[in-house]
C-alpha cells in the first residue's frame, strides 16, 4: 500500500508539472486586483465592476499588453466577490495583497466596504482606488488610498446652486433615507448650502424615511404643505420612482431634484413618464455624449445590452488612472513595494486626467477635483447632458 | 443495472475497509501526537513552503488548501493535492505515528500531575501551530481571526437556541451593541489609550450587550416560541436603527478608526475564554436546569427550578459574549457600521449554529469553523457559493435535523488522556 501511495504522489507530481508547463503565465505579468460586489445586496454595481474591467483588459490585451517604459506586460485581473459585506471586503482585500500579489486594487465600491478595506490597503501599502465610495473617511488619513467620484460636499452646494439658478427657488425641502449613509450625508450637505445661501429655515421641509419604505405620502403632504419650491431627494433608482409618483399623485406639481445616485438606466423603466424633465446631478451624461464618453457607452451596450450606469463609467476611468500612474513609473522593477509605492507616488502626481467622468486631479487627501454635470430626463427617458459645474 | 450497483458498492466498500485500516494505524495516537504532527508541518511549510509551491507551479503557497484558486484555474489540482500531501498529511501522519508512544507517555504523566498542566500545554501547541501557519501568509491570519469570533458568537447563541431551546434572533442587536460599547470606550472616551484597555473595552462590550439583553428579556419572556422570536426580532431592528440615529457614533456611517489591539494571542486568548467559561456555564447545574426548562417549562419549575431567573441568566450570560465577539470583530475590522449588524449576520449566525448542532460546544465550534472556512473556500464560485451552501444546510436539516456534532457534552479530560489501548474512537 505504501508503494501505491509513494507511485501516485509521483504521478501526481509529473502531472502537475506538466499540467502547470503549459498553464501557467510567465513572469512578466502586472496583477490588478478588483474587489467587487458580485453578490450580495448589490450585484448590478459588482456587475458594471465587472463589465468595465473586462473592457479595460481586453484593450490592453488587444494591444499586446501594457506598455510600461518601452516593455509589454501581460495583465492579469483578479476579481474577488466582497458579497457587499465589510467582513469579506477585508478578507478580499487581504488576499489580494498577499496572496495575490495585486500591484494594485480597484474598488470596492461603496463605502460600507470600502472603508474597512481602505485600512487594510494602507497598512499594507498597497495603492487602491474606489470608484464609488464618498465616504470621507476612506480616503482620510490614508496616504495609499484614493477615489474617482467627487464627494459630497462639493455635490450638495452644486445641487443647491443649481436649483436657486434655474427655478429661482428660495424654500427648499429634502426627502431623504436616515438610515443610509450617503443619502443621509448628502442630504446634509445640500440643506448646510442652502443655509448658507437663503439663511436659517430656508429648508423648510427636512423629511426622512427608512431603507425599504414604500409609502411617502406623509412625508410628501408636509412638504406640499412647507410651501417649497422644489424637493431634493438623494435616492436610489429604487425608491425615487415611487417617490415621483405619489408626489404627482398628491398634486406636486413643482420640480424634483436627484443626486448622482439616480442615474441608473432602471430609474427611467420604473418610473415612466413620471420622471419627464426632472434635474439631477451627476458625473456624466449617457445621452448626447461625445469624444471618448460616447465611444465607451456605445462599446458598453453593444457588448452587454445595457447603457452603463455611473458604477461602470467611474470604474473605467479608475483602471485609465491606474494604467496612466503604471505607465508614468517608468518601469516595473519586479519588487512589489518598490513598484506599489512607485504607482502611488504617481497616481499623487497625476494632473488633469481626461476622463470620461471629466478631468481630474487628486487632492493630497486622495479625493478628485473634478466637474458634476447636471443632468436633465428626456422625454423619451434619456438621460440629456444639460449643463457642467466645476468646482 | 443491478450488477452495476453491487460492483459500485462492493468498490465503496472496498474503499470504506482501507479507509478503515489506514486509519485505525492512528487509534494509538493521543490529541498530543496530533499537535505535534501539525505543529511540525506547519514549521516545515514555514521554512520550505513558498519554493516548493514554486516547483509545483505555483506563486504562493495555497493559503486555504488550494481551495481559493483550483476552481479557477483547475489545471493546478494536482498540484494543490500535492502540495497538502506532501506539507501537511505526510508530515502529520508520520510525527502522529512515530511520536505515539512518547506523547502518551507525555500525556499521561501531564495528566497525573495537573488537568490543568495538561490543558495549558495542548493550548500553547494549538497557539504555535496556528501563529506559524498565519505566519506564512496574512490572508490565513485574518480568516482565522474572523472564524475565531464566529466561534464565540455561535457558542454564545448556542447558549439560547440549543440549551435553552428558545429561537432568539437578538444576536446581531448583541453584537452590535458590543462592537459600539468597545469602539466607544477605545476611539471616543480616551484620548491616547493603551492596548491594556482592551480587556476593559471588551468587558464594556459585553456588558452593554447585557443590557440590552435585559431589556428585551423583560418584556419578551412573558411569552415563548414564536413570539420571542419576533420580539427578539424586533430588537434587532431597535439597535440597528437606534445606531443609525446616535450622530456621536457616526449614524448610517459607522465607526471607523479602532485601534489594532485584535491580534492573534489575543483573539486567541478571548476565544479560549469563552469555550472553557461557556462550556463551565452549560455543564453546570444552572445549565442541567437551563435544559430542564427546554424540555418542560412546567416540570422543571414543579422541581423548584426557578424557570425565570434561569433563563434570564442564560439570556444575559449569552449577550454578555456576543457583546464581547463584536467588540473583537470591531477592532478586528477597524470600522463598523448599523447595516453590518442586520439580517444577513442573523442568517450566518444561525447557519453556523443549526449547522454544527445544537446543545453542544463541540457542534458550535465545528458549525463556526466548517462555515467560515467553506465561505471562504467557495467565494471563488461567486453566485454559485449561495447555491451550494445553502444546499448543504437544506441536506443537513434533512439527514441530521439538529447539526452535525449535537447534544454532545464537550469534556475536555477525555480529549486529552493518552491513548493507548486500540479502542475505536469514541
Amino acid at each position: 500500500m505504501n508503494k501505491r501511495v509513494v507511485v501516485s504522489i509521483l504521478l501526481l507530481l509529473v502531472l502537475s508539472v506538466l499540467l502547470t508547463a503549459c498553464g501557467g503565465g510567465g513572469s512578466d505579468v502586472i496583477r490588478i486586483g478588483i474587489n467587487a460586489p458580485l453578490t450580495g445586496d448589490n450585484p448590478k454595481v459588482g456587475e458594471g465592476t465587472k463589465y468595465a474591467a473586462e473592457m479595460w483588459l481586453e484593450d490592453i490585451n488587444a494591444a499586446g499588453g501594457l506598455d510600461v517604459g518601452g516593455k509589454k506586460y501581460q495583465v492579469e485581473l483578479v476579481i474577488e466577490d466582497n458579497e457587499y459585506k465589510a467582513e469579506s471586503a477585508t478578507k478580499a482585500n487581504t488576499k489580494l495583497i498577499t496572496q495575490d500579489e495585486v500591484l494594485l486594487i480597484i474598488g470596492p465600491q461603496s463605502s460600507q466596504q470600502a472603508v474597512p478595506a481602505g485600512g487594510v490597503a494602507n497598512d499594507n501599502k498597497t495603492p487602491m482606488i474606489s470608484p464609488w465610495s464618498t465616504n470621507p473617511n476612506t480616503t482620510k488619513d490614508r496616504p495609499w488610498v484614493f477615489r474617482t467620484p467627487f464627494l459630497d460636499p462639493f455635490q450638495g452646494p452644486v445641487i443647491a446652486n443649481f436649483a436657486a439658478e434655474q427655478f429661482g427657488a428660495t424654500k427648499a425641502a429634502v426627502l431623504y433615507d436616515v438610515a443610509s449613509d450617503y443619502p443621509k450625508g448628502l442630504a446634509e450637505f445640500f440643506k448646510q448650502a442652502w443655509e448658507e445661501k437663503f439663511g436659517e429655515g430656508s429648508v423648510v421641509a427636512f423629511e426622512s424615511f427608512t431603507t425599504k419604505d414604500q409609502d411617502f405620502s406623509a412625508q410628501l403632504t408636509k412638504i406640499k404643505e412647507s410651501g417649497a419650491d422644489f424637493i431634493f431627494t438623494p435616492q436610489y433608482y429604487s425608491e425615487v420612482p415611487l417617490i415621483v409618483q405619489q408626489a404627482h399623485e398628491l398634486g406636486w406639481d413643482k420640480p424634483i431634484v436627484g443626486s448622482d445616485s439616480w442615474g441608473s438606466a432602471e430609474l427611467v423603466n420604473l418610473c415612466g413618464d413620471d420622471c419627464d424633465g426632472l434635474f439631477f446631478s451627476t458625473h456624466y451624461a449617457a445621452a448626447g455624449a461625445t469624444g471618448a464618453t460616447k465611444e465607451f457607452i456605445d462599446r458598453y451596450n453593444a457588448k452587454y445590452g445595457y447603457v452603463p450606469d455611473d458604477v461602470g463609467a467611474l470604474t473605467w476611468d479608475t483602471l485609465l488612472i491606474a494604467q496612466t500612474a503604471i505607465q508614468n513609473c517608468g518601469k516595473i522593477t519586479g519588487d512589489l513595494a518598490v513598484d506599489r509605492e512607485c504607482v502611488r507616488d504617481a497616481l499623487a502626481n497625476i494632473k488633469d486626467f481626461h476622463g470620461i467622468t471629466g478631468d481630474m486631479t487628486f487632492t493630497p487627501e486622495g479625493d478628485p477635483i473634478k466637474c458634476a454635470v447636471i443632468v436633465r430626463i428626456s422625454d423619451a427617458g434619456e438621460f440629456e447632458f444639460f449643463k457642467q459645474v466645476c468646482p | 443495472m443491478t450488477a452495476q450497483t453491487i460492483q459500485e458498492s462492493k468498490k465503496g466498500r472496498r474503499f470504506r475497509l482501507w479507509w478503515q485500516s489506514v486509519w485505525s494505524r492512528f487509534d494509538d495516537v493521543p490529541l498530543l501526537g496530533w499537535l505535534v504532527g501539525a505543529l511540525v508541518a506547519v514549521g516545515l511549510e514555514y521554512a520550505v513552503g513558498r519554493p516548493f509551491a514554486q516547483l509545483l507551479g505555483m506563486r504562493k503557497s495555497p493559503a486555504l488548501f488550494g481551495f481559493l484558486f483550483i476552481l479557477k484555474e483547475p489545471w493546478l489540482i494536482p498540484s494543490a493535492i500535492v502540495y497538502v500531501a506532501v506539507m501537511y498529511i505526510l508530515p502529520i501522519a508520520a510525527v502522529a505515528k512515530v511520536t505515539a508512544a512518547v506523547a502518551n507517555k507525555t500525556a499521561a504523566a501531564m495528566l497525573r500531575i495537573s488537568t490543568l498542566l495538561s490543558v495549558a500545554i495542548h493550548l500553547v501547541l494549538l497557539y504555535a501551530v496556528l501563529h506559524i501557519w498565519t505566519d506564512v501568509l496574512p490572508y490565513r491570519l485574518i480568516v482565522v481571526k474572523l472564524t475565531l469570533i464566529a466561534i464565540v458568537i455561535t457558542l454564545s447563541l448556542n447558549v439560547v437556541n440549543g440549551y435553552m431551546g428558545e429561537f432568539s434572533c437578538s444576536h446581531p442587536g448583541f453584537i452590535s451593541l458590543g462592537a459600539y460599547g468597545a469602539s466607544v470606550v477605545t476611539i471616543l472616551l480616551f484620548d491616547d489609550p493603551g492596548p491594556w484597555l482592551f480587556p476593559l473595552a471588551l468587558i464594556v462590550g459585553g456588558i452593554v450587550a447585557a443590557i440590552g439583553a435585559l431589556l428585551v428579556a423583560i418584556p419578551s419572556f412573558r411569552t415563548r416560541g414564536d413570539y420571542l422570536a419576533i420580539i427578539s426580532l424586533a430588537f434587532t431592528f431597535i439597535i440597528k436603527s437606534f445606531m443609525e440615529n446616535m450622530e456621536f457614533v457616526g449614524g448610517p456611517r459607522g465607526l471607523g478608526g479602532q485601534p489594532n489591539w485584535a491580534s492573534l494571542p489575543v483573539v486567541f486568548v478571548v476565544t479560549i475564554i469563552a469555550i472553557w467559561v461557556i462550556n463551565n456555564f452549560v455543564r453546570s447545574i444552572l445549565g442541567k436546569a437551563l435544559n430542564a426548562v427546554r424540555d418542560n417549562e412546567a416540570a422543571a419549575d414543579a422541581m423548584t427550578v426557578n424557570t425565570r431567573r434561569t433563563k434570564m441568566t442564560a439570556f444575559l450570560f449569552s449577550a454578555f459574549w456576543a457583546g464581547v465577539a463584536g467588540g473583537l470583530l470591531a477592532h478586528v475590522l477597524a470600522f463598523i457600521n448599523p447595516a453590518s449588524f442586520g439580517l444577513q449576520k442573523l442568517a450566518e449566525v444561525l447557519a453556523m449554529v443549526y449547522f454544527g448542532g445544537l446543545n453542544s460546544v463541540v457542534g458550535s465550534i465545528v458549525g463556526a469553523v466548517s462555515l467560515n472556512l467553506l465561505g471562504e473556500m467557495l467565494r471563488p464560485l461567486e453566485i454559485w457559493k449561495w447555491i451550494v451552501i445553502p444546499l448543504m444546510l437544506i441536506l443537513m436539516m434533512i439527514y441530521r435535523p439538529t447539526g452535525l456534532v449535537a447534544f454532545k457534552e464537550f469534556d475536555i479530560v477525555a480529549l486529552l488522556q493518552p491513548k493507548k489501548t486500540t479502542k475505536g474512537d469514541e
